[in-house]
């Protein structure tokens, strides 16, 4: 379990990461140490270890100093902190509406369909360049 | 020659030797698949099958539908597709890890272990019904005609024992039952009859893609993908989730769970999964009587059968006939050549991912490819290099994305630091890459050196104890040469395209996914594994049907290929039953 204080201080640590910024919100703001927080640790219960790591190295450190201290002395417990603050950041429903990625969702072609590039010639010109294969060899 | 029965009577129209299924009972971890017609306790069946992946399958579907009683061995379980991530909101995270293509990163007790510490590549796989191709990204791109004769025409490697155009009648029946959807008249092959389903479409990535190529004059063709594009022979249509890579959660990828067991199973072929092979066992006359493998209990069993074909990849196949030492056999099964083993061939890779201005939707899928060139396939003296590399046009995933590939992170600056990657930094990298990307993947022609191997590792083992492989691998000069020329010539056609920032991640490290030449086919005993039917020179009842037999390596994917050669080895041993010796 996360307690009250990791989950704070990964908070600040997730905002120095993920700040408010470029017309994006930060990731507290979309609720990256909320229940999000757990599920990404218990699907990738790999990263738990270090994740614990750099939080514990960071708890009661200014962020952004222990933001720089992680990066010199542990990098895989900041790698661990930030997929961890990205990964749940981007599943944010709010932050993939204002990225407009609607998920890796269904969007059949029509196969009946004349594609494009057989309607507007492209692909007839690759044909009358001629064939670049080298035959079998007698 | 040792004396031998024949199989004169392998199977014998329909009447299968049957078996009555005892033997699993209490060995919950296993499962056997099979029709409603028990079996004997230890029968000897006709053939038993190591691996349950595109080679294997091909096999198993044949031989039981030409009657031969049939067992596969497979150490991994039937896939499960509501397993897949892919419609799940967290499929990039766990693509990074429980999906992950190298089996040393997914860490599952299905895998064997590989190691890897003097290797320059590693080598990509998966355990499973459907093997590799699970994870695979079904771009179906078949050897072309100078991959078979690059002794001939390049002076490098070895010649095929059989041509491109001797294999054609079995690529067009494997296109059939796999449901290859492409476009007909490919200008970069032989003339070839229309596929079984129309095309994918290539998305908005493949017009950008193949607009940088006509400008600059050169080679594109659109993806021709092992993805129907309409519901075929089991599959669902693609509806371009674009999560290929992570197992299809729509059952619209081609793999043999759907598109060769099903028929297999109702031939009469019985699928043994969580099935882990330690050992082919021969007799004093030297000849293969079966395998003996672990459940997922850690129980033993035995399997004998008369012929014996190994199907477990370019890695797994000579890794289990090292295992298989014997007094007969000191140096490993089917080893008097010394070289099983050697001349793995695992196609060195670059990416080069072009960031473009407009809005290309580049996380839609299929990931298959959407468009490929063989500008540069076959060889120019010129270059300074021999053979070539496949472009091929992928889609370059969701946000996590836009610095990664397949998995690992690969798309960030050498000096890549804090600054640089998160902050304010990381909205406008997402901003400009995200949706506006796309991949070319270079696969370059790897030849066959020696000094490319799979040996026993003295230290590491696999949940069973069983010895794991280890990869001995350096990217040759030929090798680094074609990758910087083709890298270099793909920055030309991305910026021709347009874009507006450009990345290259050069001799990619987790691309292993092609996995060659470790058995090699020929002529003679002493200077390869197998003859040209894929028949050990040194065990007349032991076959080898996977990539490990390819001579050469092609600089294309090879599963088209080597299910193809598959067919070819099984028809052989199907119509030559009559002279087959058996233990
Ligand atoms: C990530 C990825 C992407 C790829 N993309 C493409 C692509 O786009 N196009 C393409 O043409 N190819 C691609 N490939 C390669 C393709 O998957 C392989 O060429 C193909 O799967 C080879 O088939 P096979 O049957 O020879 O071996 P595999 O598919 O590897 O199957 C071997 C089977 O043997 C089993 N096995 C091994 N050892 C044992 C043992 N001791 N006991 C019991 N069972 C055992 C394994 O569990 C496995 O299921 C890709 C591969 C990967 C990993
Ligand atoms: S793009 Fe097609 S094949 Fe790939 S995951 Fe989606 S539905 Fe399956």
């Amino acid at each position: 379990m996360i307690d009250a204080l990791q989950r704070k201080t990964f908070l600040a640590i997730a905002d120095v990461l993920i700040p408010a910024a470029e017309g994006m919100p930060a990731a507290s703001q979309v609720g990256v140490g909320d229940e999000v927080l757990d599920r990404i640790l218990s699907l990738r219960d790999d990263l738990r270890e270090p994740f614990v790591r750099g939080i514990a190295a960071a708890a009661g450190k200014e962020p952004q100093a222990a933001v720089e201290a992680l990066n010199r002395h542990d990098p895989e417990a900041l790698g661990a902190i930030g997929l961890v603050a990205s990964g749940a950041y981007y599943m944010s429903p709010r932050v993939r509406a204002l990225i407009g990625y609607p998920g890796q969702e269904k969007r059949p072609g029509n196969p009946d369909e004349i594609p494009e590039y057989v309607a507007n010639g492209m692909l007839q010109q690759v044909i009358d360049r001629g064939p670049i294969y080298r035959p079998t060899p007698k | 020659m040792p004396s031998a029965a024949t199989l004169a009577g392998m199977g014998k129209g329909k009447t299968l030797q049957l078996r009555d299924g005892t033997e699993w009972e209490g060995a919950m971890s296993i499962d056997v698949r099979q029709a409603p017609r028990p079996g004997r306790r230890d029968e000897e069946v006709d053939v038993l099958i190591v691996g349950a992946g595109p080679s294997g399958s091909v096999a198993a579907k044949h031989l039981s539908a030409a009657g031969f009683s049939v067992v596969s061995l497979e150490q991994g379980h039937f896939p499960d597709r509501n397993a897949y991530a892919g419609r799940r909101p967290e499929w990039e995270l766990v693509s990074q890890k429980q999906w992950h293509p190298n089996p040393n990163v997914r860490d599952l007790p299905r895998d064997y272990p590989i190691e890897t510490s003097e290797s320059d590549i590693n080598p990509l796989m998966f355990a499973g019904v459907g093997g590799s191709t699970t994870l695979y990204a079904a771009h179906w791109t078949p050897f072309l005609p100078s991959d078979f004769r690059t002794r001939s025409l390049d002076g490098v490697g070895d010649d095929w024992p059989f041509t491109y155009e001797d294999l054609l009648p079995y690529l067009d029946e494997i296109e059939r039952e796999v449901g290859v959807s492409g476009m007909p008249g490919n200008p970069a092959y032989p003339p070839h009859g229309s596929y079984p389903t129309p095309p994918l479409p290539i998305g908005k990535i493949g017009y950008k893609a193949a607009q940088g190529l006509d400008k600059l004059g050169w080679h594109w063709w659109p993806g021709t993908n092992a993805i129907p594009s309409v519901p075929y022979n089991g599959l669902n249509a693609c509806v371009r989730r674009g999560t290929c890579m992570t197992g299809c959660p729509e059952g619209a990828k081609s793999t043999s769970d759907i598109t060769y067991w099903p028929h297999a199973i109702k031939n009469g072929a019985r699928l043994v999964t969580g099935a882990r092979v330690r050992e082919i066992e021969v007799n004093d006359n030297g000849f293969a009587t079966g395998a003996v493998y672990i459940d997922a209990n850690g129980r033993e069993h035995r399997q004998r059968a008369s012929v014996i074909i190994l199907c477990a990849n370019g890695i797994g196949t000579p890794r289990l006939l090292l295992l298989s030492r014997s007094k007969r056999f000191p140096d490993g099964l089917a080893n008097g050549s010394g070289l099983v083993g050697k001349r793995l061939m695992m196609h060195p890779f670059s990416a080069v991912l072009g960031v473009y201005e407009e809005d290309l939707e580049s996380w839609r899928g299929p990931f298959g490819q959407n468009v490929d060139s063989l500008q540069f396939y076959e060889t120019d003296e010129k270059r300074g290099f021999v053979r070539g590399a496949k472009w091929g046009a992928f889609p370059a995933g969701g946000p996590l994305g836009a610095t990664a590939f397949v998995g690992s992170k690969v798309f960030v600056g050498d000096e890549a630091n804090v600054e640089e990657s998160w902050g304010e930094n990381l909205h406008r990298t997402v901003e400009r890459r995200f949706g506006h990307s796309v991949v070319w993947g270079i696969i370059g022609e790897d030849l066959p050196e020696e000094s490319n191997r799979v040996v026993l590792d003295p230290v590491l083992t696999d949940s069973d104890g069983i010895p794991a492989p280890k990869i001995l691998y350096k990217f040759s000069e030929n090798s680094q040469k074609l990758l910087q020329f083709h890298v270099a010539r793909c920055l030309e056609a991305t910026k021709a395209a347009g874009a507006i920032e450009t990345l290259v991640v050069h001799q990619m490290r987790d691309t292993g996914w092609h996995l060659l030449g470790t058995c090699r086919m020929g002529d003679s005993s002493a200077t390869s594994v197998v003859d040209q039917w894929g028949r050990a020179h040194d065990v007349p009842n032991l076959y080898i049907f996977d990539g490990s037999s390819f001579p050469t390596s092609g600089g294309v994917n090879p599963t088209a290929t080597i299910m193809s050669v598959a067919l070819r080895q099984t028809r052989h041993l199907i119509a030559e039953r009559r002279s087959q010796e058996a233990a």
